[in-house]
Order: C-alpha cells, then sequence, then structure tokens
C-alpha cells in the first residue's frame, strides 16, 4: 500500500519535472539538468555502496569510463542499435563491479579502498596512453546517440529521458533497500562476523552493493558519451571520483533522498564555479572535511535533525508466545564433535576434543579461563577453522563450510562480548536473525514483488513474537546499541532464536546479569529447549548450569577433562582441582622447569 | 638487449628508492596509527613544489614562476631547498593529524579515509592556484650530464635517489631496532593502550609518525622532481606505487615495504621497456595476486580479530 503510493509520489514528480523542463529552451540550462541526472544515478548506486554496505570506492571514474567507452566503442565500431549498445554498457560496467569486487574477498577496510583508488587510476592511465583503442586525449567521435522514431534525442529529450531514468532507479533501489537486502548491507556495514553468523552471505552481498554502484556509474558514463557523442581521457579523472563520492557524503550517506539533495546542490555548484578550476578543486576538499565534521549525516541528516524524528509507526505488541516448534524433533545426536584440535603456534585451545549434543537437550560447556570454550563455540559456527578432526551437524560434515551456510543448517549463536548492529533498531536486528528464512532473491526484492512483501510482513511478526518472548517488545524500535547492557543480551538471545536454531550456541548469556535476571534467563531457556531446540551454553553461573541442564562438558587447557550430569561433574576430583587445585605435599611439586609455562 | 635490461634496472631502483620511501612513510603511520594518508600522493607533490619554490627565491625568481629558465641555485641552494621541504611537510604531516586523523581515528566508519583525501585535494588545488596544472623543469643538484658506465647511460640524480633511500632506510632500521624512541614506536604499534599505560606519550608518537611519514613523502617528491620534472599530479601515481610496495612487501613489516618498493620500480621499469601502456595494468595486476594469495604481504603479519 505504502509503495504504491510512494510510486504514484514519485510518478508525479517526475511527470512535473518533464513538464517544467520542457519549457526551459536554453540550453545550457537543460545541459545543467541533464547532469543532475547523471550525476544522481552515479550518487545512488555509489549510496548503496557507501552508505549501506559501508565499502569506501575511490575509483568510480574507472566504472564510468566503463560505460562510457563501451558505448563508444560499440556504437563506432559496430552496427548495433545505440540502446542495445547502451543496455550493453551497463552490462559491461556491471562485469568491472565484479572486477574491483573481488579483492574483498580477501582484504578490507583501507586496503580495500586503495584497490579501488588504483582500479580508478589504472582505467585512467589506460584511456589516456593506449591510443590504439581508445583514442587518448584525442577521444573517440562519432558515438552514436539514442534515437527516437528515427531521429537523434533534442537536448530536451535527453533531460526527459535522464528524469524517467532516475525516477526508475530510485524506486528499485528503494525496493531493493527497505527490506531484506537493505538490512543485510546494514549488517555487513556493523559487524561482518555478526553479519555471517545470522546467515547473511557477506561477500555475496559486497559483490551486489559494487555492482549496483558499477552498472548505475556505467550508465551515467554511457549517456554522457551518447549525450556529447564524443569521449576522451580528459572525462575520466580522479576528481570524478572524487565528485562522486562527494555527492553522497555531502548529500547523506544511508539516506534514500541523500544522493538527490547532493546530485542538486553539487550540480549547480559545479555549474557556477566552472570558470575557476582551483576554485572549484578546493571547494570539494573542503566539503569532503567539512561534512565529515559538521554533518556526518549530510544535508539529509541536518535536514531530519532539524525537524525532528518523525514519529514510527507503533506496532502492536505481540504476545509472548513459545518459540517456533523445530523441525526434525525427536531424539538421537544433533552434533558430533570427533578429536577436534586447534593450535595458535604453541597455545593449544582445544586438543582432541570429542563429545556429542542430544538433540533436545540443554547442555553446558565449563571450565576455567582460558580452557578454550570459546574456541570451542567458533569452531562450531565457523568462524574458527579446526587444525584436525571433525563436526558433524545433523549429519552432515560442517568443517570448513562458511558461517553463513553452517548457520542455515540451523545454527544460531549468541556472543560474549555482545556483536550487535548497534545502529540498527532491535527490531531490525532481531528481523536480520531471519535472513536466511526470507525466500524473496535479489530479482524479487529489486522489482518490490507482492512475495517479498509478504516475506517481509511474515518476518516483521516472527521478529515481534520473538521480541514479546523476551520481553523487549516496548524497545523495539530504538537503536539496539543504547539499550542496556542486561537488554542487549536478551536481543542477541532473540537474534539468535529468528535464525530458526536447532542448535543454539549462548556464550556466556548470563554475564552481567544479577541473580533475579539469571533465574528468569534460565527458565527462558528451559521454554526454549521445550519447544526442541538444544543448547549449548558456555557458563560460570555454576547456579544456572547446575540447576537447568542435562549434561554437562568441561574443559581445561583446551583437554576434556570430564563430562556427564552436573551432579556427577560437580563432584568430579579433576574438575574440583581444576577449579580449585589441590594442596599437594611439597615433595610432589613438579620443577619449575617441568610446569608448563 | 642485455644493456638495455641493465639500464632498465637501474632506472627501476632509482624509482624503486622513491617508491620505497613512500611505501616506509606508509607503514609508519598504519603501525603506530592504524590509519593511512590517503593522500600521501599529494604530499609527494607538494615536497616537490616546496623545493622548487625555495630554489626560485634562492635564484632571485618569484614563488610564483613556472621555469628555471638556465639559472642553477647551486648546492647550497638545493641543501636550502631540502631542508625547507623536509621541515615543512612535517609540519603538514603535523596539521594533517590533527585536522584529519586525530577526530576520526579508531572510531568505525574509516573517516579519515575522506578526512585524508579532502586535506590532499585541498592542498593540491592551492598548488594550481599558484603554479597551475603545467609540469615544471628542475634542475638537478648533481648536475644532469649522464654518467657512463659499463656501456650504459646513468645520470647522477638516479644514483643520488638510490643512495639517499638506502641510507634513510638503514638508519630508520637502527632507530626503529636499537633505540629507546624505536621501541616506544614499536609499542605503540603493538598496542597503544598498553604503551600508554606504561607512561609512553602515544599521542606523541602518532604525530611523530605522521611528522615522519609525512617528511619522507617529501623527499621522495623532491629527489624525483629533477627526473621526471614536478607536477601537481605526480604524486598520485608515486603514492599508490608506493603502497603496492607496501601491500606487496606487508604494510605492517617496514623491512618489506622497502622491499615492495624497490621490486615495484624494477617491475615497472622492465614492462616499460615491452609495453608503456600496461605499466599500471602489471603494477595493478601484481597487487592482486599477493592479495589473493597473501593478503598481508609477502613479508606481513596476520591479525587475527578476537570473537
Amino acid at each position: 500500500m505504502k509503495f504504491a503510493v510512494h510510486g504514484f509520489v514519485v510518478m508525479a514528480v517526475a511527470l512535473v519535472l518533464i513538464g517544467a523542463t520542457s519549457l526551459v529552451g536554453n540550453d545550457y540550462y537543460l545541459r545543467i539538468a541533464f547532469m543532475m541526472c547523471v550525476y544522481y544515478l552515479c550518487a545512488a548506486g555509489m549510496n548503496v555502496l557507501v552508505g549501506y554496505a559501508g565499502q569506501k570506492s575511490l575509483g568510480q571514474a574507472g566504472l564510468f569510463a566503463a560505460g562510457a567507452y563501451a558505448v563508444a566503442l560499440l556504437t563506432t565500431r559496430t552496427e548495433i542499435s545505440p540502446w542495445i549498445a547502451l543496455l550493453s554498457a551497463m552490462v559491461v560496467s556491471g562485469a568491472f563491479g565484479i572486477l574491483i569486487a573481488l579483492p574483498s574477498l580477501r582484504v578490507r577496510g583501507p586496503y580495500l579502498a586503495m584497490v579501488t583508488l588504483a582500479f580508478g587510476i589504472v582505467v585512467e592511465k589506460l584511456v589516456a596512453e593506449w591510443t590504439d583503442v581508445f583514442g587518448g586525449a584525442q577521444g573517440i567521435y562519432g558515438i552514436r546517440p539514442l534515437t527516437w522514431r528515427g531521429e537523434p534525442l533534442s537536448s530536451v529529450q535527453w533531460v526527459w529521458l535522464g528524469i524517467v531514468l532516475c525516477a526508475l532507479t530510485h524506486l528499485l533501489l528503494r525496493n531493493l533497500l527497505n527490506g531484506r537486502f537493505g538490512r543485510a548491507l546494514l549488517s555487513l556495514q556493523a559487524d561482518e562476523i555478526a553479519s555471517a553468523s545470522v546467515g547473511v552471505r557477506v561477500y555475496r552481498a559486497k559483490v551486489i552493493a559494487f555492482v549496483v554502484a558499477a552498472v548505475t556509474c556505467g550508465l551515467a558514463g554511457a549517456l554522457v558519451a551518447q549525450q556529447n557523442q564524443y569521449i576522451n581521457s580528459d572525462f575520466i579523472t580522479f576528481q570524478l571520483s572524487i565528485f562522486i563520492l562527494l555527492l553522497v557524503l555531502f548529500g547523506g550517506p544511508g539516506s534514500k533522498y541523500g544522493p538527490i539533495a547532493g546530485a542538486v546542490i553539487l550540480t549547480v555548484v559545479d555549474a557556477l564555479l566552472a570558470r575557476w578550476p582551483s576554485v572549484q578543486h578546493f571547494l570539494y576538499g573542503f566539503l569532503l572535511l567539512f561534512a565529515l565534521y559538521f554533518m556526518p549525516g549530510g544535508v539529509m541528516g541536518l535536514i531530519s535533525s532539524w525537524f525532528g524524528r518523525r514519529q514510527r509507526e507503533q506496532l502492536e505488541p505481540m504476545a509472548a508466545k513459545d518459540p517456533p516448534k523445530v523441525r526434525g524433533d525427536g531424539g538421537g545426536e544433533l552434533l558430533t564433535v570427533r578429536g577436534v584440535t586447534k593450535a595458535y603456534g604453541g597455545v593449544k585451545p582445544a586438543q582432541d576434543v570429542s563429545f556429542q549434543l542430544q538433540r533436545g537437550h540443554i547442555h553446558a560447556l565449563i571450565g576455567p579461563n582460558g580452557a578454550g570454550k570459546s574456541t570451542m563455540i567458533n569452531m562450531l559456527t565457523g568462524v574458527t577453522i579446526p587444525s584436525a578432526g571433525s563436526i558433524l551437524f545433523a549429519g552432515v560434515e560442517i568443517t570448513g563450510l562458511p558461517v553463513h551456510s553452517i548457520c542455515r543448517m540451523g545454527m544460531g549463536r549468541t556472543f560474549q562480548n555482545l556483536r550487535l548492529f548497534a545502529d540498527l533498531s532491535v527490531l531490525d536486528n532481531v528481523m536480520l536473525g531471519r535472513h536466511t528464512r526470507m525466500r524473496n532473491g535479489f530479482l524479487a526484492s529489486l522489482l518490490g514483488l507482492p512475495s517479498a512483501k509478504r516475506q517481509e510482513n511474515v518476518t516483521q511478526e516472527c521478529a515481534m513474537q520473538l521480541l514479546g518472548l523476551v520481553d523487549l517488545s516496548p524497545v523495539a524500535f530504538q537503536p539496539a546499541g543504547r539499550l542496556p547492557y542486561g537488554l542487549q543480551r536478551r536481543v542477541e538471545l532473540a537474534r539468535a532464536l529468528a535464525t530458526e536454531p536447532q542448535l543454539l550456541l549462548l556464550d556466556e548469556p548470563a554475564a552481567g546479569l544479577n541473580p533475579q535476571e539469571t533465574a528468569a534467563l534460565g527458565q527462558l531457556l528451559v521454554r526454549i529447549s521445550a519447544s526442541g531446540v538444544t543448547i549449548l551454553m558456555v557458563e560460570h553461573h555454576m547456579d544456572l548450569v547446575m540447576s537447568i541442564s542435562d549434561h554437562v562438558i568441561v574443559l581445561d587447557y583446551g583437554v576434556k577433562i570430564a563430562e556427564g550430569k552436573p551432579a556427577d561433574v560437580q563432584v568430579n576430583p579433576r574438575v574440583v582441582e581444576a577449579y580449585l587445585g589441590v594442596d599437594e605435599p611439597v615433595s610432589v611439586l613438579p620443577t619449575p622447569a617441568a610446569s608448563p609455562g | 638487449m642485455a644493456q638495455a635490461l641493465l639500464q632498465a634496472i637501474i632506472s627501476g631502483l632509482a624509482v624503486g628508492g622513491a617508491y620505497a620511501l613512500v611505501a616506509l612513510g606508509f607503514s609508519i603511520t598504519f603501525t603506530t596509527t592504524r590509519t593511512l594518508n590517503f593522500s600521501h600522493g599529494e604530499f609527494v607533490s607538494a615536497g616537490a613544489f616546496i623545493g622548487l619554490s625555495v630554489l626560485f627565491l634562492v635564484i632571485g625568481a618569484p614563488l610564483t614562476s613556472t621555469t628555471f629558465g638556465d639559472a642553477n641555485p647551486g648546492t647550497a641552494g638545493q641543501l636550502m631547498a631540502l631542508v625547507a621541504a623536509l621541515g615543512i611537510m612535517g609540519l603538514l604531516g603535523w596539521l594533517l593529524y590533527w585536522i584529519g586523523v586525530r577526530p576520526f581515528a579508531g572510531r568505525p566508519g574509516m573517516a579519515w579515509v575522506m578526512s585524508t583525501l579532502g586535506f590532499g585535494v585541498i592542498l593540491q588545488s592551492i598548488g594550481l592556484a599558484i603554479w597551475g596544472p603545467k609540469p615544471v623543469v628542475v634542475p638537478a643538484p648533481v648536475g644532469d650530464s649522464v654518467i657512463r658506465l659499463f656501456g650504459i647511460g646513468v645520470r647522477p640524480q638516479e644514483l643520488l635517489i638510490l643512495g639517499v633511500a638506502v641510507v634513510v632506510m638503514v638508519a630508520f632500521d637502527r632507530v626503529m631496532n636499537r633505540t629507546m624512541v624505536g621501541k616506544a614506536m614499536r609499542a605503540v604499534a603493538a598496542d597503544a593502550n598498553v604503551a600508554s599505560l606504561m607512561g609512553i606519550n602515544t599521542n606523541a608518537v602518532m604525530i611523530g609518525a605522521f611528522v615522519i611519514s609525512s617528511a619522507l613523502a617529501g623527499l621522495s617528491g623532491f629527489l624525483l622532481a629533477p627526473i621526471a620534472q614536478a607536477s601537481l599530479f605526480m604524486g598520485l601515481a608515486v603514492g599508490l606505487k608506493g603502497f603496492s610496495g607496501a601491500m606487496i612487501g606487508g604494510l605492517s613489516n617496514p623491512r618489506g615495504c622497502v622491499v615492495g618498493g624497490f621490486a615495484l620500480g624494477i617491475l615497472e621499469s622492465l614492462v616499460n621497456l615491452w609495453q608503456a601502456q600496461w605499466r599500471e595494468v602489471a603494477v595493478f595486476v601484481l597487487v592482486i595476486l599477493v592479495l589473493a594469495f597473501r593478503p598481508t604481504g609477502l613479508f606481513g603479519r596476520r591479525l587475527a580479530e578476537k570473537v
């Protein structure tokens, strides 16, 4: 419903703009309007990459060039229709987008930013120096423009085409960003490890973001080349890359209207200062710095802070229901760990550890600090890969599988040091948990198909139910990072439950809770377990461990020293020794040289 | 053929020396502050132009001239220019730290990438306003006559760059490994919090890192100017190749960075013998390959994140 209304508004605005531009007779103003559209296209895609996925691309000029030169070569050297050339240019630049996303598999942060910068420079040098193909500073003449009924587009028609493309891009990206994909991109910006652990395919999401930015930028380049009917190496400069980045940063990264604000304001400024290139240049540098200091949210951030936060619609708090029943209910072994070993040089947080988890039971993993408990959880979830041994989950070998696949198979987890997506709302955090259970693919989301909206509604309902279960409905719309510590722990629990796990791994769920809260947590865990979820928790609160677990595993220095029923483990002499140490006669103390460091 | 190869290797070593200085600069700020100066290339250009404006003043020309004509500033003038370039670049590094790095370092979102980039753009635009975009031919401090060695021609400036680069790097290595200042820097690199608990003034160390790194960038610009002509756009490529060298060698390892810088200079020079337009592509491909197989560089250490 909301989407439909928004679609009509966008169409109406586009029609008004088309009407208004048809009254403008001045070619110079039409040119500015056309460049606004071109820069909006660049910025809209770049916003997905910078504002949502949080990746810094400093080489967009290279992608602009990919689109522009693709269309130039296709229309001057072949006979194909200019419209098909335009579409092909988008495909070509999309392919380049994949190319620059490849390094993101191995490197991140500043390295990746530098790689994108290098990409831009390499393309700039290539089009300037490989004159046989790209014509260098001479450029390529005679690019065939788009035609309408056999006639090349007029200046005003170019603007109309630009407006239509901008409106389409806006609507498509809005569909994409308002649901599953937008959330996934924001989550990987916040914390890649947590993102993977709720089932987001981090690398794939990054590639999608790079490709979206590349395609829109390539489209922009192709439009410029076809409108000018000429392209040369002077178009492709590092300054263009900076300008495209600035469009997003100045307009408001992560805001759907930021690119519009950025494109409109900066294109006008650019045109006004065109006579003084060094002033123009200075201003961009200054704005880059200034925007970071005084308006980190860009123009849109300023506007929304002036007008205050819009009231978000309030959702009905859902009655606290029991968590959903789990698939594959019944007894038997859910997880089998066999001879798992992990060594960091001489430090061995796991040495030949084997144990089994029974379906529907609550298991506890205990041991003194440094016993290798968190390492074990990380190995089970795929964050850390064991040096040796095998882990079977529901009969499938999972060692070496990526984190998101293991999550998808039904393993949910919380972290010892909370890893929530702090800037996202509590509800979004929990909805992210259901990422792998949503069935809408990239295309369905992009086109805003009804199936995608249904999935979104179902997910929201599930998330609200889970928030009811952990008693957090009233804070559903607050940013997760602003909640007190104890509540944040519960958000993480709800997020892990939203992945619909068969096995729930809890890394110190009661850390920092007072005795009442710990007791309440215990009751909650029993309820969760009763719905068929198997639980493995690492915990130091012995009263909690002893009162609710069915089975306890004890680690010490990476070695399993005991396991069994809580009461048995409690009296096991090796466990007592590990926790308390034993008084031994001086004569049997090992010599200092033999004691482990 | 052998002569051409030898010639290429010698000039590759010289340019590689400049890259190594830049790479070392990247490594210094990255290890101590976990940030990089994304306008390091502009700092290279700035070093060249500060040097040549002093040279202009020495020969009595106005600061804003764009040609030396036949005038030669002499050795004393060149030394003054060098000192000025190092000093002013050091100051710029200090300024960059306070404006562009300190407010954003350690915070999520890598805003420092944009702030350092913006600082460089400002610097470049000031340069453009004064000298314009045209390159300037700069007289070399050691003369422009070509020395003939084993049948190949070597420009004395190339040998000078090589010599200076090696001396600077050996000195840096000794300071880092043998002195208390070096120990403090390495301590901050390992863990700034613990270092400050041990009474090390981490802020001073970080400022020092930026000052040294910027001075090194200035030095390489100053030395390259007589070979490549001084241009406000010369720095971008030099900075990028310095960074590539640092990535190949491993950002966390200063010695590795130096090796990477030299290797890159030679590679580039050899590819240049064959096909000039593939120079940049070859460098880029090499970096991608290294990152694909050893993301932390050939000599870098792996950093594991604790979960």
